[in-house]
């Protein structure tokens, strides 16, 4: 799945790039008009270039190529490096001069193989001959210093103008680094070419930083206030120096637009801090989330205290595992001694992504029948005896941690996630990455999907019975029995979901599972016990409040251990959670 | 009226669940010394009456005062009211299993109810006499050493019943006393109940219209319907009225 | 039925002798040679391990709350006798966890603790305290099954989470260790790990003795009732929150005082030692030797432990959980009662045996059939007792 979306991300960026092309060209083709040189819109850049080399002034070569400044792209700089290292030759035929460069090997004269500069063809004479020439016999194209530099104004302009977005922006901002002078003709430039607004952005950023130490007093002010304006985060730094230089010299002015604009930034910042934490919390309540809602079922709507939930975590996690060496390698295993191979299908780079998305259900399906197996052996003696499940449970998750181990090794497995993962979308200056959508997108999913079997399935029906009154149920037909089993088995199942979603975020280990039971168990008690929506509330309060005050106290300690005395104290205001399901019988 | 004070007052008394109106506008008035039977056909809220008094569940409106309304019960939690001197007899016989019928006992005898005095404090002579007492009255001497638990069915309502008495309650809420007894049993047990009022105030809630008869004599009986009281009076009075007839007996020969 | 006086007439003369034998017959046998320094050291840990285990017995086994916070208090009581312990050590400087983390000098709470009566107090006051009011938070609000449970599991995670930061200056990670000196002994000295045995084993026999009173007092009685229906007992006039934060408070304390102990043999305390998992390896502890008795928990820390000591070294030792956990399991299912209902399972599988031999020709006694009544009865729950 995660090379399918890859290979779909190539195609969007080739797209972006055809159309951005053809945005330039277009913006080219425009500008080119209003010149003095009026070239042909559809000239390339060999073309333009061979015109330069045969250009009868320097002055009216450098203004052919100044006119590439509108189409940056990486092949003019090759052709200018050519240049100046005196690869371009002008064959003079009878009067009629023609740039060449050449190709292949040298034969025993020296002589080599040439092609026309403009259009990459063999140049041949009138009957059709291919010309060789000797370098040594053949001037080349010269350059003086206005022509270099006229060169390296549209070599700045195309390291700025690079197809690629990200090395694009990186080159603008970069560009704004010390804020040299020099660099603000090709930003002008760009910024009349440019169209993404992402890169427009950065470029007025840019500019205006540059600007802030122009010679013009009202240019500084204009960009300070401009600055402002964008809630440019790289300016921070930058104006917090201006403030002080303008302080020191006494410019109020100055300083007091150094001061708004450093306002209004604070403002933003705080914003996106805000919406940052806001979205970390959830995100982390919703691995909360996906973590407990197995327990919500196990425990909530069954009243057995599943101390083994994170041991079927670690199942869903390592069967993940196991199918992520299926669409590989293979995997060896030892356990107990025994020697296991399971062969793997090799496949190619772009299908084994696919391995998630087989993970997913298997996952839930080993998790649910090692639970099924559980229930069978051990739980169903213990329904009436809530503590003593706690206990045997726990006996079980030693002993189910011990064969993870036995099979797997004491130490994480590796797990190769989709590239799709670390990618990230950034909406005004907010960063939100790319795993942190998938868990919450996974999250809400399947709090979807167990309140659509709870609710709208037979099954969810007859566990709602049951779990209601066990005897009732029981005196009206329903196999009380077969029930528990598939309730707990649903419930082991959402763990073993859970091991898949922690696999691509967490490692994965034997003991991954305990982190998360007394977090889980929280969860659920806060939630009110025996209540799916009161889960999910509490997961996600948990997770907000958590992040808020790990990023306020800068300590995941301290704030996680407030939390649970939060919890604790939250429990004294409401013993029995945050929905309570009120009826008369009272215990 | 009677002019003298109530010993227990319930005015307007409300008490749902979820939407469930179980105890509905509910006026109730008891006197020192009375034994009231309470009947009425299931779900009257006959058993959410006594959780109301005992403070086992809090009502959404409404007041109970106890003892000439020198005490609000809504303001106490069940040992409190329990040292009030109310003492309850549950719908199921509640007694401690794992316990023997004569530490049952030492646990409901009046007195402290401290840490200190369950640490330090002894039985004494005259508590093992009045439990002696107690064991006599309620036929089990011959028990006294075995586990509650093991005791047959009307044996365990038998020393609930017992426990109240070493409580030296005032008023004894008696629920559903007769409830899987044999004729005899119920019987007898109603002569322990008329042999008990006049000393204690007891509320008696039952469906046994025999035993109802046998223990009012005459005395009031109140119907509660729908968490409300429909009619009090005489039991032949209650008997004879009709919406009596209509809501509760006539119900209950249509289900014989 | 008669077997009942039997083992109470048994019972009281066994548990003399074995109090005599751990107080003063081991500690002259390994005078004398016959036992190990090494053995008499383990001991003196599994008898820590005992009082720990009685210290859960008294809220789970008798007022039928499962404290998972056990090792909590056992590792505060140990940390405390630590800082006196690490005030003893003298030399110049401070130890490298406070250097760690930059402090040339030591914290002013660690000053008082050079006292050696001032650090018995804390081992008292502070898990005293903090039951207390976690106690009356809890038991206010009526938290009570596994949600106590639970609640006590978060406690210690927090707890845990807490001593493991260095900023704590109560040594991270590595905790205390390097110990020397107690009350002017040398910890290395064969004579005072025997003398910190004797006390162990002496306190052990005070705990018992004192559970002993205890339990058989109508508090005994009181907390018993809690454990079956707690609903009843409020209904019986007792304020049953209180009963049970006056225990909780107690068995605090005890097991703070175990873990006093414990730390000086060992010679170390870290976090680790109050993980959650170390609790309910306590709790197997009682499970195994038998809820709901003195003499149980203390037989299921020692044979635990002793077996840990020899299953967990060598090649047996990745197989250690596996026996830990899938005996606590088999215990649930079939022995609730643990190591000391063993006999009685016996006696009702042979009452059973011979009842069915008997009854082709006579019927089966009266008594047999209210018995299994009572069974019944007491398996389905009433409305008013507690799940």
């Amino acid at each position: 799945m995660a090379q399918a979306l890859l290979s779909s991300a190539n195609v969007m960026a080739r797209w972006i790039d055809f159309s951005r092309r053809l945005l330039a060209g277009l913006a080219f083709a425009f500008a080119a008009s209003s010149l003095a040189f009026a070239q042909a819109p559809e000239k390339s850049v060999r073309e333009t270039i061979a015109a330069a080399a045969i250009a009868p002034t320097p002055a009216e070569q450098r203004e052919i190529i100044l006119s590439l400044k509108l189409k940056p792209t990486p092949e003019t700089v090759t052709w200018f490096e050519n240049w100046k290292s005196g690869k371009i030759f002008l064959y003079d035929d009878a009067g009629v001069v023609t740039p060449v460069i050449l190709t292949g090997k040298a034969d025993d004269d020296e002589s080599f193989a040439t092609l026309k500069l403009a259009d990459d063809t063999p140049y041949t004479t009138a009957d059709g001959k291919p010309v060789r020439i000797n370098p040594k016999t053949v001037q080349f194209a010269e350059t003086d210093s206005g022509l270099r530099k006229a060169m390296k104004e549209v070599s700045d302009i195309v390291a700025l103008a690079n197809p690629d977005l990200a090395k694009r922006l990186r080159a603008i901002q970069d560009a704004a680094v010390g804020q040299k002078v020099e660099k603000l003709p090709a930003l002008l430039v760009l910024k009349t070419t440019e169209k993404n607004p992402k890169a427009l952005k950065a470029l007025e950023e840019s500019i205006a930083i540059i600007q802030l130490r122009s010679p013009v007093a009202e240019e500084r002010l204009a960009a300070c206030e401009k600055l402002g304006k964008l809630n440019s985060l790289a300016a921070h730094d930058t104006i917090m120096t201006i403030r002080a230089e303008a302080e020191n010299s006494g410019d109020t002015a100055m300083a007091n637009a150094a001061k708004s604009a450093l306002r209004a930034i604070d403002d933003h910042l705080s914003r996106i801090n805000a919406v940052g934490t806001l979205f970390h919390g959830l995100s982390s309540g919703s691995v909360l989330l996906v973590v407990a809602i197995g327990l919500a079922i196990t425990f909530g709507l069954m009243g057995i205290i599943n101390m083994a939930h994170g041991e079927f975590i670690a199942v869903g996690a390592y069967t993940t595992y196991i199918i992520q060496k299926i669409f590989t390698t293979g995997l060896n295993i030892s356990p107990f001694g025994m020697s296991m191979s399971i062969p793997g299908m090799n496949l190619s780079e772009t299908n084994r992504g696919w391995y998630f998305v087989v993970a997913i259900p298997a996952s839930f399906i080993i998790a649910a029948l090692v639970g099924v197996l559980l229930e069978r052996l051990v739980i169903q003696y213990l329904y009436k005896r809530p503590l003593e499940s706690l206990l045997a449970t726990w006996g079980i998750s030693l002993v189910m941690q011990q064969i993870l181990k036995f099979i797997f090794g004491s130490n994480n497995v590796e797990f190769t996630s989709p590239l799709w993962l670390s990618g990230n979308w950034t909406v005004n200056d907010i960063v939100f990455g790319w795993n942190r959508v998938f868990v919450i997108g996974f999250a809400v999913l399947i709090i979807v999907v167990t309140w659509l079997v709870l609710n709208r399935t037979s099954l969810g029906l007859l566990i709602r019975a049951v779990m209601q009154n066990r005897n009732m149920a029981a005196c009206m037909g329903i196999r009380t029995e077969r029930v528990n089993t598939m309730t707990f088995a649903f419930g082991c199942g959402l763990a073993g979901l859970a091991g898949a979603f922690l696999s691509q975020i967490a490692n994965v280990n034997p003991a991954m599972g305990q982190v998360w039971i007394v977090d889980s168990f929280m969860t659920v008690v806060v939630g009110g016990v025996g209540n799916i929506m009161g889960t999910v509330i509490s997961a996600t309060g948990i997770g907000v409040s958590d992040q808020t005050l790990q990023q306020y106290l800068g300590n995941p300690v301290i704030g996680k251990i407030l939390v649970l005395g939060a919890i604790i104290l939250f429990l004294q205001w409401r013993p029995a959670g945050l929905f309570v399901t009120r009826s008369r019988s009272l215990d | 009226m009677s002019p003298k004070p109530f010993l227990l007052a319930a005015e307007g008394l409300t008490r749902s669940f979820d939407g469930f109106k179980a105890i509905n506008d509910l006026n109730f008035y008891l006197d020192e010394g009375e034994l009231r039977t309470v009947i009425g056909p299931n779900g009257a809220g006959k058993t959410t009456f006594l959780d109301l008094i005992t403070g086992r569940t809090q009502p959404d409106m409404g007041t109970l005062l106890w003892d000439d309304a020198k005490h609000d019960l809504l303001k106490l939690n069940e040992y409190e009211i329990y040292r009030l001197g109310i003492g309850r007899k549950f719908q199921t016989p509640t007694v401690y299993n794992d316990h023997t019928v004569t530490e049952n006992l030492i646990l409901s005898l009046a007195g402290s109810r401290g840490i200190w005095h369950s640490l330090f404090g002894k039985v004494t002579s005259t508590q093992r006499d009045r439990i002696a007492e107690i064991l006599k009255t309620i036929k089990l001497t011959d028990h006294a050493k075995r586990k509650a638990g093991v005791l047959a069915h009307g044996q365990k309502q038998w020393l609930e019943i017992g426990m109240l008495l070493a409580q030296e309650a005032r008023l004894l809420l008696v629920d559903e006393p007769a409830a899987g007894m044999t004729d005899e049993e119920t019987y007898r047990t109603g002569e322990l109940l008329l042999s008990l009022a006049g000393k204690h105030t007891i509320v008696v809630i039952e469906h046994d219209m025999t035993f109802v008869r046998q223990i009012s004599q005459g005395r009031k009986v109140t119907v509660l319907h729908q968490g409300h009281v429909l009619c009090e009076g005489p039991v032949d009075d209650v008997q004879a009225d009709e919406r009596v007839i209509e809501v509760y007996l006539g119900r209950k020969s249509k289900a014989a | 039925m008669n077997k009942q006086p039997l083992t109470s007439r048994v019972q009281f003369p066994l548990l003399i002798f074995s109090a005599v034998f751990l107080v003063v017959i081991m500690p002259v046998l390994n005078a004398y040679g016959c036992i190990s320094d090494f053995t008499l050291g383990n001991w003196g840990k599994y008898l820590c391990y005992g009082i720990l285990a009685i210290s859960i017995d008294l809220l789970w086994g008798y007022t039928g709350l499962l404290c998972l916070g056990q090792a909590l208090f056992f590792t505060l009581g140990g940390y405390m006798m630590g800082m006196h312990l690490m005030r003893m050590i003298g030399g110049t400087g401070v130890p490298t966890f406070l250097s760690m983390v930059g402090r040339q000098e030591w914290p002013s709470f660690f000053m008082p603790f050079t006292s050696f009566p001032f650090a018995m107090l804390m081992v008292i006051l502070v898990p005293g305290l903090l039951a207390l009011v976690f106690g009356y938070l809890a038991f206010r609000s009526r938290i009570k099954g596994v949600y106590f449970s639970i609640l006590t599991q978060a406690l210690t995670y927090g707890a845990a989470l807490l001593f493991f930061r260095n900023e704590l200056l109560m040594g991270g990670n590595n905790g205390f260790t390097d110990f020397r000196m107690l009350l002017g002994y040398s910890l290395r000295d064969v004579s005072t790990k025997r003398g910190l045995y004797v006390v162990t084993a002496m306190l052990l026999v005070a705990v018992v003795a004192g559970c002993k009173w205890l339990t058989n007092s109508r508090f005994g009685l009181i907390q018993r009732a809690i454990r079956d229906s707690e609903n009843r007992v409020l209904f019986s006039g007792y304020a049953t929150a209180n009963f049970k934060l006056f225990i909780f408070v107690i068995s605090a304390i005890i097991a703070s005082l175990a873990g006093a102990l414990f730390v000086p043999q060992v010679g170390i305390i870290n976090p680790s030692e109050m993980e959650t998992g170390k609790s309910l390896e306590a709790v197997v502890w009682v499970a195994l030797g038998g809820r709901g008795t003195i003499v149980g928990p203390i037989a299921g820390a020692i044979s635990v432990n002793a077996l840990k000591s020899w299953a967990s070294s060598g090649s047996t030792a990745d197989f250690w959980p596996l026996m830990l956990g899938g005996s606590f399991v088999l215990v649930v299912l079939f022995m609730p009662k643990g190591i000391m209902g063993i006999p009685g399972q016996i006696g009702d599988l042979i009452a059973k045996f011979s009842r069915k031999t008997a009854s082709s020709d006579a019927p089966p006694p009266a008594s047999a059939d209210t018995s299994q009544e009572a069974e019944i009865l007491s398996s389905t729950a009433s409305p008013a007792s507690d799940s």
